[in-house]
């Protein structure tokens, strides 16, 4: 190859792997990222893409979107949780729900993608379109919005994470000063409600913002309540301790997928479950019960973090 | 070689070597070649990216493809393709196998509980062993599956059982292992349990030229299987004594054959996951198509199985809208009613014979 060729191409080759920085994710795989991704797509959009949109970045696609950019699932969460903040235009989808489109996913043409540590499977298949980076989303895994913190140092927008940080921290003061008691080490537990009780995991914005308050996690291992395994979000509780439970704040939420989620349907879906709860459940008796919105407050984001915020300042002014 | 006729006095091709072909058989084998290219090509020009069947012959005649129809002809649908044709055949053949020996049509991998105990044992490995390296889970589902074949031989008796005998105690056996791995899917944390459950459903997702690589000898090793032990099928399709008769040597035969059809169902059950009735429903109609027996039934029910499962992601990749339409279910679109017309008319022609 004649050298007037060769040299342009090597140095242009060089240009490409100066943007380019390797790290290890949380599988403890070494991936080559670009410096400042600009064509993300994610795999979970609760825990990845609001975290990310959270920082202002718009993912390019988004599991569980169709072609246009509408949601398959039972709730947007882009636009539940930022509002006039959510990506426009919309991430565009990569397939059916269960069923990814490696093709659609390759037409987005990524720079980046973000998986959770249940994306393992995938990671050979897609490192054939782009550098795959999995972010560890489980509860036991991480903390409160500890997933936005992450994501933001691995795509260059820790000014941006630190800038929402303070303006959370100066709001958490706000609605603090204005609880008519001090929740400095009163316990809290956060019930969601699918076709059973769960307590929620340490993961989301609700418990970073509820912990941030001051509250601390009733201890559920020590009264024997846990029962099955958990998942991202929830750790299912038997039924049977439900009614023994007596935390300082009682948190209920019922699932996401529910098309209403106010008080009122969360309180006849807590009904359903566990029939007769405001007679016997002390923190129901005794006005120690909050409810939320899932779909706002559930994700490792900022924006979920505020959201709980929101609802404590209701319930507060009550 | 040369033209002459079998017994019944239909038209057969004897070979030198002394094989004999019937051509009704070598004409459905043919018709299930075509038929399997082109299934095959219509795989090719179904998906996403625009790259239809009628770019094909343009590209096998040397012309360029974008980046993204590159990709999606050799990273997505070719794999697809090959792995979708070697795991039907695979488990298509499987079921004829188990067919002959049961001496019962509806005898396939799932009914003797050899998917299941390969699925289990898969199962088993992700769940209490996440991290074990990806070579591992071949080995777990062909342990799995040679475990209940050891299994159903040592409950039956070895060479004094009947076919019936190992059918029923596969069903026992098949039930108990779906029992447990149902346990697994509800006990699990959510998103295990949903990828348990997608891999349970069939998929050609993971198709990739890996996997290609890992199932190909498999593949390769049911032809000269299918040439070894297409005699005894024969013999076991005449029943247990009848075969004594013939000089089978049942005692080792049997577990051996077993053994056989565990070693390629698991391959396929590595490779998609379970291909539920496909193995009844492959041999049947082949041998609607063309009646046949031993080698022959054992080679066309595999090419019938490929085409279905060919076919089959065809379906799920070109029609799937909004839902996902697991490999499993379009299988049961696209075969079920194939299979219900095949045996109708297979009942309307006994009817008009009687």
């Amino acid at each position: 190859m004649r050298l007037s060729i060769l040299i342009p191409a090597l140095l242009a080759a060089n240009t490409v792997f100066a943007a380019d920085r390797t790290v290890t994710d949380d599988a403890g795989r070494s991936v080559t990222v670009p410096e400042d991704p600009q064509r993300i797509v994610v795999l979970h959009e609760p825990a990845l893409g609001v975290p990310i949109a959270d920082l202002g970045l718009a993912p390019v696609g988004s599991y569980g979107r169709d072609d246009d950019g509408g949601t398959l699932m039972a709730v947007d969460f882009y636009d539940v949780i930022l509002g006039p903040r959510a990506p426009d235009p919309m991430p565009k989808g990569i397939g059916v729900l269960g069923n990814i489109d490696l093709e659609k996913l390759r037409a987005l043409n990524p720079d980046l993608i973000i998986g959770t540590e249940y994306d393992k499977d995938k990671t050979e298949l897609f490192s054939a379109i782009a550098p795959i980076y999995l972010q560890n989303s489980s509860t036991g895994l991480v903390r409160g919005f500890g997933p936005t913190k992450a994501l933001a140092g691995l795509l260059g927008r820790e000014e941006e994470f630190q800038v929402r940080k303070a303006d959370y921290l100066a709001r958490l003061d706000r609605v603090r000063s204005e609880l008519p008691f001090d929740p400095e080490g009163r316990t809290y537990l956060a019930l969601f409600l699918t076709d059973q009780v769960n307590a929620v995991g340490e993961m989301s914005g609700a418990v970073q913002a509820i912990e941030d308050l001051g509250y601390k996690r009733l201890e559920l291992d020590k009264v024997g309540a846990i029962s099955g395994f958990g998942s991202t979000l929830l750790v299912p509780i038997s039924p049977e301790i439900v009614g023994r439970l007596d935390p300082d704040l009682l948190i209920v939420m019922s699932t996401f997928t529910a098309k209403e989620r106010g008080e009122a349907a969360i309180q006849a879906a807590l009904t359903r479950i566990v029939p007769g709860w405001e007679r016997f459940l002390k923190p129901a008796r005794e006005g120690r019960i909050l409810y939320l919105d899932s779909a706002q407050v559930t994700t490792p984001s900022i924006a979920s973090a505020e959201k709980t915020l929101d609802a404590f300042e209701a319930w507060s002014g009550r | 070689m040369r033209l002459g006729r079998a017994t019944d006095g239909k038209p057969v091709l004897r070979l030198k070597t002394g094989l004999q072909i019937r051509l009704g058989n070598l004409g459905a084998a043919g018709f299930l070649g075509l038929l399997a290219v082109v299934v095959t090509a219509v795989a090719l020009g179904v998906g996403a990216t625009r790259l239809g069947i009628w770019d094909l012959p343009g590209i096998l005649t040397g012309g360029s493809l974008s980046g993204e129809q590159a990709f999606a002809l050799w990273s997505v649908r070719l794999p697809r393709a090959l792995i979708g044709f070697m795991a039907g055949w695979l488990v298509a053949m499987t079921g004829a196998m188990l067919q002959s020996l049961a001496r019962n049509p509806l005898a396939d991998p799932g009914l003797f509980g050899l998917s299941q105990g390969s699925m289990l044992m898969i199962m088993l490995l992700i769940v209490f062993m996440p991290d074990a390296p990806k070579e591992a889970i071949p080995l777990a589902a062909l342990a799995g599956g040679l475990c209940v074949a050891f299994l159903l031989i040592w409950l039956v008796g070895g060479s004094h059982s009947s076919g019936l005998a190992i059918l029923l105690m596969g069903i026992a056996v098949e039930t108990v292992l779906s029992s447990i791995s149902s346990l697994l899917i509800l006990y699990t944390p959510n998103e295990t349990s949903y990828a348990l459950s997608d891999w349970l459903a069939g998929s050609l997702f993971q198709a990739s030229w890996t996997g290609i690589a890992a199932l190909a000898p498999w593949f390769l090793l049911s032809l000269p299987a299918a040439f070894l032990i297409g005699r005894a099928l024969r013999c076991y399709d005449l029943g247990n004594e009848m075969a004594l008769a013939l000089g089978e040597p049942i005692r080792w035969s049997r577990p051996a054959i077993l053994v056989i059809a565990v070693l390629l169902s698991s391959a396929s059950v590595t490779a998609v996951g379970p291909l539920i009735f496909l193995g009844v429903m492959a041999p049947h109609l082949a041998g609607f198509l063309s009646p046949s027996t031993g080698r022959v039934r054992l080679i066309l029910s595999g090419l019938t199985g490929g085409i279905l499962v060919v076919g089959a992601d065809s379906l799920t990749r070109g029609l799937g809208g909004e839902v996902a339409l697991p490999i499993g279910l379009s299988l049961t679109l696209l075969g079920v009613p194939l299979f219900i017309i095949s045996l109708r008319l297979r009942a309307l022609r006994n009817m008009q014979t009687d």
